[in-house]
């Protein structure tokens, strides 16, 4: 694969039609089915209408010191999304960031109640995610079983452990410095925020440019001729069910920083946030198809439809409608679009 | 460049209709978000007069229970003429959601908002800093902790609670009520269920001839309720009486009396609506069931968030007109919502909650 092929390291499926797409027959219309990116703009412009409509009907809604208030909800699930994406394209799954969470945040109030400086309790935290994300890693990567079914079973797995070493209490009453870290901004953002955007980038560059983003579309393709032609498939598994612990334990810190509360319960549902987001941002469920760019817009528009919908109508019943409606809606344009540029 | 997606082999014509599909899809979903009514917080009344919102939040929306709370607030806001009330809360309880909501609410300005905490500490932080930016907090039907709200309207206190279930359970079973008796609880670490099953005990002394001999979780679960009465019929075959102090447990535990045939042997009472218990008392298996008015409840919590929202309710005040609710105590920080309500044979089918 050549420097000219940059963009195709996003879609590798680009590059199956190489040579017959334009040649294949004029007119607009096809050459309009051709262009790579519709998922993504499609997703731009229900987002720009959704914010058009809430615009005028509701302008409170986006003043920046509103969106940045709402935003609390958005970085929890972004930053687990990351490692989810790329686990996607790989064609595996982590169902288990969710429990990850809450184990991490009752390792965290435990080790800060039995007497552990701050700074030791984050680091048992992460430590923890890392540690169940590595052990998921192990069973898909070495023992070869079925991602949905190691993570499947780790999602009760580290759930149970989480109520089992904390009772099923809360616990509660950390210091005010810790609790600030999901309740103030830094030039503008939440820590969370900022923590987000630098690792989207560098995931981001990551994937377009160095050999592991290519490795990872390669996987998701073809697993086998991904390993006979030398990639490391086990090696990045490992890394990446790892990593995905890891942020889970990261967001559960600012979970728990948040409502000042470590409970059992923390992250319940988490997982099926983030596959949403992430498969309503074109990431096909069965690997090698999807970018990073198509995921924030996913997780922007799924977040501000939630978002406004509670803002403008105060009905928790009418969210989950309205985003399943918009999830079916995606999945039909998805189809009909594939449909499209096989017209050709 | 040129093909995102790998080739297969579906005609022109299915795509236009699979477009169509996907725009119906969509209108669709917009035109439900269209239908359901604006309610938001930001518009004001056309009279001119000052509006107040308030919003009231329930532990978990679209339960009976919270239901019916929630059709006493929004009797008492139409009267009152000049509240705007938001109800919603989260469906599946979910403590994070409703801090979400408290949170949203802050931001939007709201005059009060009163809270039924699910989660006392996790609803803490949010309670707090609803309380800095200058909007009333209350809370109702549970308590919160200490410095996040400024009023919390009670239904009855625990010992009144504990006290009268334990006199009704003692007068169903008859003069001189003698054997073992049980109670089925919502958890074993739940807050307001502890409380009650200790002034239960308190209360029992008065009994000597009745023993408590197990106290059971049910975990808010009718049909869970149900299994474990089964088993403490066979584990203590000559047991006179159950007290369940959660509403979802009474149902349960009074349908295992009545399939075990032992209605009128085995008498329970507990805590539950009208609606949930009236076969059960009407069949003969329930003699009494005991609940605050739930209608009444969300009246008085609407009238204290109007109050305090307007400057009538004053701290220091020692009771509070509630209009048609009468004059209601204010013991420290509670306003206290007054007697419980017995329903029997004879006044189940005037009350439907």
């Amino acid at each position: 694969m050549t420097a000219t092929n940059g963009m195709n390291a996003l879609h590798p499926a680009g590059n199956k039609n190489h040579g017959t797409g334009p040649a294949a027959g004029p007119g607009a219309l096809k050459r309009l089915a051709s262009f790579p990116w519709w998922h993504e703009v499609i997703l731009a412009i229900l987002l720009i209408c959704l914010l058009t409509y809430a615009g005028s009907v509701a302008p409170m809604f986006l003043r920046p010191g509103v969106q940045i208030g709402l935003s609390d909800r958005l970085w929890n699930v972004a930053l687990l999304a990351l490692p989810m994406m790329m686990i996607i394209l790989t064609g595996g799954i982590d169902l288990s960031v969710g429990s990850t969470m809450s184990l991490s945040a009752v390792v965290f109030a435990l080790t800060f109640t039995h007497g552990a400086p701050l700074w030791l309790a984050c680091v048992a935290a992460v430590a923890t995610g890392l540690a169940c994300g590595f052990l998921n890693g192990i069973f898909v990567a070495w023992v070869r079983v079925h991602p949905l079914i190691v993570t499947l079973a780790t999602l009760a797995a580290f759930r149970g452990v989480a109520e089992g070493i904390s009772l099923g209490r809360g616990i509660s009453g950390f210091p005010p410095g810790f609790q600030a870290i999901a309740h103030h901004n830094i030039l503008g953002l939440r820590p969370e925020g900022w923590l987000f955007i630098a690792a989207a980038a560098y995931t981001a560059i990551v994937l377009a440019k160095a050999p592991f983003g290519r490795y990872l579309y390669a996987i998701g393709h073809n697993e086998m001729a991904a390993r006979y032609s030398g990639i490391p498939t086990a090696k990045m598994k490992l890394f990446l069910y790892s990593l995905s612990g890891m942020a889970a334990g990261a967001a559960a810190l600012f979970a728990v920083a948040r409502v000042d509360t470590a409970r059992a319960n923390l992250g319940y549902g988490m997982e099926l946030k983030v596959i949403t987001a992430v498969v309503f941002g074109g990431v096909s469920i069965f690997g090698g198809r999807g970018n990073i760019v198509g995921v924030i817009m996913g997780l922007l528009l799924i977040y501000e439809t939630r978002e406004f919908i509670s803002w403008q109508w105060n009905n928790d019943n009418l969210i989950s409608i309205i985003i399943g409606g918009l999830l079916i809606t995606s999945v039909l344009l998805q189809v009909a679009l594939r449909a499209g540029k096989t017209a050709q | 460049m040129n093909n995102f997606f790998v080739p297969s082999n579906i005609r022109p014509s299915c795509r236009a209709g699979l477009m169509l599909l996907a725009s119906a899809a969509l209108a669709g979903t917009l035109a439900i978000a269209g239908c359901s009514k604006s309610n938001n917080a930001t518009s004001s009344a056309a009279s001119g007069k000052k509006m107040y919102t308030i919003c009231l939040l329930p532990k978990e929306k679209d339960i009976p229970y919270f239901t019916s709370c929630a059709a006493g607030a929004r009797a008492a806001a139409k009267q009152l003429g000049d509240v705007k009330l938001i109800y919603d809360g989260p469906v599946h309880g979910a403590a994070t959601k409703a801090a979400a909501m408290i949170h949203k609410w802050t931001l939007q300005g709201v005059n009060v908002i009163a809270v039924s905490p699910n989660d006392p500490d996790v609803l803490a932080p949010a309670m707090k800093r609803a309380l800095k930016k200058g909007v009333h907090v209350i809370t109702w039907d549970a308590d919160g902790l200490p410095g996040t709200r400024q009023y919390f309207v009670n239904q009855a206190s625990a010992r009144r609670i504990g006290y009268t279930l334990m006199d009704t359970l003692a007068k169903d079973i008859g003069p001189h009520p003698k054997g073992p008796i049980a109670i089925i609880t919502a958890t074993l670490t739940a807050a307001n269920q502890n409380a009650w099953i200790h002034f239960i005990k308190i209360r029992l002394k008065k009994y000597p001839g009745l023993k408590l001999v197990s106290i059971q979780p049910s975990h808010d679960d009718q049909r869970r309720a149900f299994q474990i009465t089964q088993h403490l019929l066979q584990a203590y075959p000559n047991l006179k009486g159950i007290i369940a102090v959660s509403s979802a447990a009474f149902p349960g535990a009074a349908e295992a009396i009545k399939q075990a045939g032992q209605s009128g042997k085995v008498q329970i009472t507990g805590l539950s609506t009208p609606d949930d218990m009236r076969a059960y008392v009407l069949n003969g298996t329930v003699k009494s069931v005991i609940l605050w008015n739930t209608h009444a409840l969300g009246a008085l919590t609407i009238r204290v968030a109007e109050a305090l929202a307007s400057g009538k309710l004053k701290p220091g005040q020692k009771t509070f007109n509630a209009g048609p609710l009468g004059i209601k105590k204010i013991v420290g920080h509670q306003v206290l919502l007054g007697p419980l309500m017995v329903f029997n044979k004879k006044n189940i089918g005037k009350y439907h909650f």
